[in-house]
């Protein structure tokens, strides 16, 4: 029976099976991109072990196709089993071995690379300094502690556990946070007496505004406007009220329970840093008498107490700064040259699919070469006929 | 064989194990930083969330005006992006406003009829409104105009009856620009407005958060709502919210600490009872009716105006607060915390309370 089993999950024909499967979910999940947008379909197509049918409402669903994890840890461990089972030491077979064996590293590092990777943004105004980058396509709800003098507490709670509602409930929070609703992209509209609208919440700015649950955001260069209606409950207490929480509000909205003062918002999700940079000048460089751009530089003071680091760098095209396990790009820039915006992207397998490259062109070179040699040594054989 | 099936299986759990349980984005993220520093995107309110930083004009970090001379900057809202109080004769006021909300909201007749809502007149159709709509070409894109003439019921009309608004749309927000007032000062400032409105644009990044100050205006320091008060031991100045005039915190000696806050608002402020009835309901208590506050308010005195106070005590929290109503705006005082925290500060509150000079 283990044999059985283990014959499958190294047979070719699996792997048939998973790169038309493959290539089926490529092109089913190109077109739905037209009516979901990239990044929902990155997440329920290729994030994920099945795709989902219906993908949107509550109720029953079915898995209608696999999903992009599923078919590459088939894929992977389709390869790895017939690597071992087959494996037969020989320098005649070197090659192949090798050429496998990138391709192993290759499937490896996506996978690493779609689990670990994260890609987020930092927009430094001139002279602003920062140490922490941002995530455009994610949202949190951060419920922050200011009692302390000189450092605040921060609770950052995902958008993807305030959409499931429920409570929430954490050791470092001496309060419930119910939610009530969650909107994963909205719109607010001040109230008005003739509207069917109600207020969001009891306490803050959503007592005077209204909600609206909208479809999501489908262009690769608009993003979602969550917010969420949540409901503070000390142990033992009565409620406190609701807030509305958006990343349209801007202004903090503050609530006091166990004795502390607490600031809400929703905000795009933030990563810190362990050093800093400061956005020292940002150079924009156009073609003589264009607007075409000719080259985009920011110059930067890194800074990083903790390893004694104090210098200054220039960021431009193709010329990332690398620091500490992220990579700092310069991505775009802002109203009259005065901001810049860098893509701050830390992949701790970025090195992967150099790995495989080297080993996959070392792998074909031995094969072909041994071929080749074998070649010329049975021509040379070959007596002479004429 | 056997060797390679264990290796085989091991593999397998391995990877699946791997893409199973590698996956914690739902879980909480707990961490200390440094306390921020309001820069120009926090202190600016509601600003274009539609577009990821990087995507150029969609990422707007706030926006600038020039405000007419005689504007006087008034405290920013949750809701404003700019605020503003005109003063006319005869103590007429005209209040401004700049709110940007995200998508339509709501559209351009929805929100004209709302304010005709406001002054207590009818809703129109869409083809009035295109009649009465003026259009000014600003920074912003193409503003429609109108201008609404009418008092509510129990309206004061030194302080109401006409409003000029206009409505703007670069897509993927709204711009409300409105000026609501004595109707013969808001017609005086027509053309104040739509300048005003010209001048508005999306802000540089980096520039100075709103509200922007009246241009050159050698007077506008001494245009802002003066007033004065000493600050009790112990008390310390921390950064004012949008919605706040000052803030203060008092930390007790068991590590509570309470908050201290001052607020001015144009007209009633949303009156005794919607004021009261809010904090009431910060703190888990039920909302009182009109006799019920009558017997919960003293009087108290300020320096040179008289005050009202309430003492208010939920299950956990406490909020003491006063407030008066000088010159046609709202001053609200109020110290919120734990119960042993406010009673705590009780004297040092009321001993602040009697500072307070309104006209120094």
């Amino acid at each position: 029976m283990l044999h059985r089993i283990l014959d499958i999950i190294s047979s070719l024909k699996l792997t048939i099976v998973c790169l038309s499967a493959a290539i089926v979910l490529v092109f089913v999940g190109t077109l739905a991109q037209v009516n979901y947008g990239i990044h929902v379909v990155q997440e329920r197509y290729f994030q994920s072990m099945f795709v989902w049918w219906p993908m949107e409402g509550a109720g029953a669903k079915f898995p209608v196709l696999p999903g992009g994890h599923l078919l590459g840890a088939v894929l992977l461990i389709n390869l790895i089993a017939a690597h071992i089972r087959r494996f037969k030491w020989g320098w005649s077979k070197l090659g192949i071995q090798l050429t496998h064996l990138g391709l192993i590293v290759m499937l490896a590092g996506g996978l690493f690379t779609d689990l670990f990777a994260v890609e987020s943004f930092m927009r430094l105004a001139n002279g602003e300094t920062k140490n922490y980058s941002e995530d455009s396509a994610r949202a949190e709800l951060a419920v922050i502690d200011e009692s302390g003098a000189e450092l605040d507490q921060v609770n950052a709670i995902p958008e993807s556990r305030l959409r499931k509602g429920g409570v929430i409930e954490h050791a470092s929070l001496p309060f419930r946070i119910v939610v009530k609703h969650f909107y994963q992209n909205s719109q607010l509209q001040m109230l008005n007496g003739k509207t069917k609208l109600e207020p969001a919440a009891t306490q803050g700015v959503g007592a005077r505004v209204g909600v609206i649950g909208i479809p999501r955001e489908t262009a690769a260069n608009a993003r979602d406007s969550a917010s969420a209606v949540v409901e503070i409950v000390p142990p033992g207490s009565q409620p406190l009220g609701t807030w509305l929480v958006s990343d349209q509000l801007g202004a903090p909205q503050t609530f006091f329970c166990a004795g502390k003062k607490w600031r809400l918002a929703m905000r795009m999700a933030r990563y810190y840093k362990p050093y800093s940079l400061t956005l020292q000048k940002f150079t924009h460089e156009r073609y003589a008498g264009t607007e075409i751009a000719k080259n985009f530089a920011s110059k930067v003071t890194l800074a990083d107490a903790e390893r004694g680091e104090n210098r200054d760098v220039l960021i431009y095209m193709n010329h990332p700064l690398r620091y500490r396990g992220d990579t700092f790009y310069q991505s775009g820039f802002e109203k009259n040259d005065e901001a810049t915006v860098l893509q701050v992207v830390r992949n701790p397998s970025f090195v992967a699919p150099y790995i495989a490259c080297v080993i996959v062109a070392a792998g074909l070179l031995i094969q072909f070469g041994w071929h080749f040699a074998a070649f010329s040594r049975r021509r040379k054989n070959i007596p002479a006929t004429a | 064989m056997k060797f390679s099936c264990a290796i085989c299986y091991a593999g397998t759990a391995a990877v699946l194990l791997l893409f199973s349980g590698c996956d914690d984005r739902d879980g909480i993220k707990v961490y200390r930083v440094s306390k921020e520093t309001p820069s120009p995107e926090n202190s600016a309110g509601m600003m274009g969330a539609t577009a990821p930083p990087g995507m150029s004009a969609e990422s707007a970090p706030g926006i600038a005006d020039t405000a007419p001379p005689g504007w006087e900057p008034q405290p920013l809202s949750s809701m404003r992006q700019a605020s503003y109080l005109v003063k006319g004769d005869n103590g007429a006021v005209a209040d401004v406003s700049l709110v940007i909300l995200g998508g339509p909201a709501g559209g351009v007749l929805e929100n004209v009829n709302r304010w005709l809502g406001q002054i207590g007149q009818p809703a129109i159709t869409d083809e009035k409104l295109a009649q009465m709509a003026e259009k000014i070409s600003a920074p912003l894109g193409e503003v429609s105009v109108v201008d609404l003439e009418g008092l509510p019921p129990a309206g004061d009309p030194a302080k109401d009856g006409r409003i000029l608004a206009g409505i703007a749309s670069d897509g993927s927000r709204t711009f409300f620009f409105k000026m609501r007032g004595n109707a013969a000062l808001v017609a005086a400032q027509k053309k104040n407005f739509a300048q005003w409105i010209s001048s508005v644009r999306m802000a540089e990044a980096g520039a100075s958060p709103l509200p922007a100050a009246p241009a050159s205006s050698p007077g506008a320091e001494t245009e802002k709502p003066q007033i004065k008060w000493e600050i009790p031991a112990g008390w310390k100045s921390v950064p004012a919210s949008a919605m706040r005039y000052a803030s203060f915190t008092a930390v007790g000696s068991d590590g509570a600490a309470a908050d201290i806050s001052v607020s001015v608002f144009e007209s009633d402020g949303g009156g005794d009872l919607g004021n009261v009835n809010r904090w009431c309901g910060q703190i888990g208590l039920q909302p009182i009716d009109e006799n019920a506050l009558k017997k919960l308010v003293i009087p108290s005195k300020a320096k040179d105006a008289e005050l009202q106070t309430v003492d208010l005590k939920g299950s956990q929290t406490r909020i003491l607060a006063g407030w008066a109503r000088i010159d046609g705006r709202s001053w609200f005082f109020k110290i919120t915390g734990p119960d042993a925290a406010v009673a705590c500060e009780k004297e040092k509150f009321a001993k602040f309370l009697r500072s307070v000079q309104f006209r120094p």
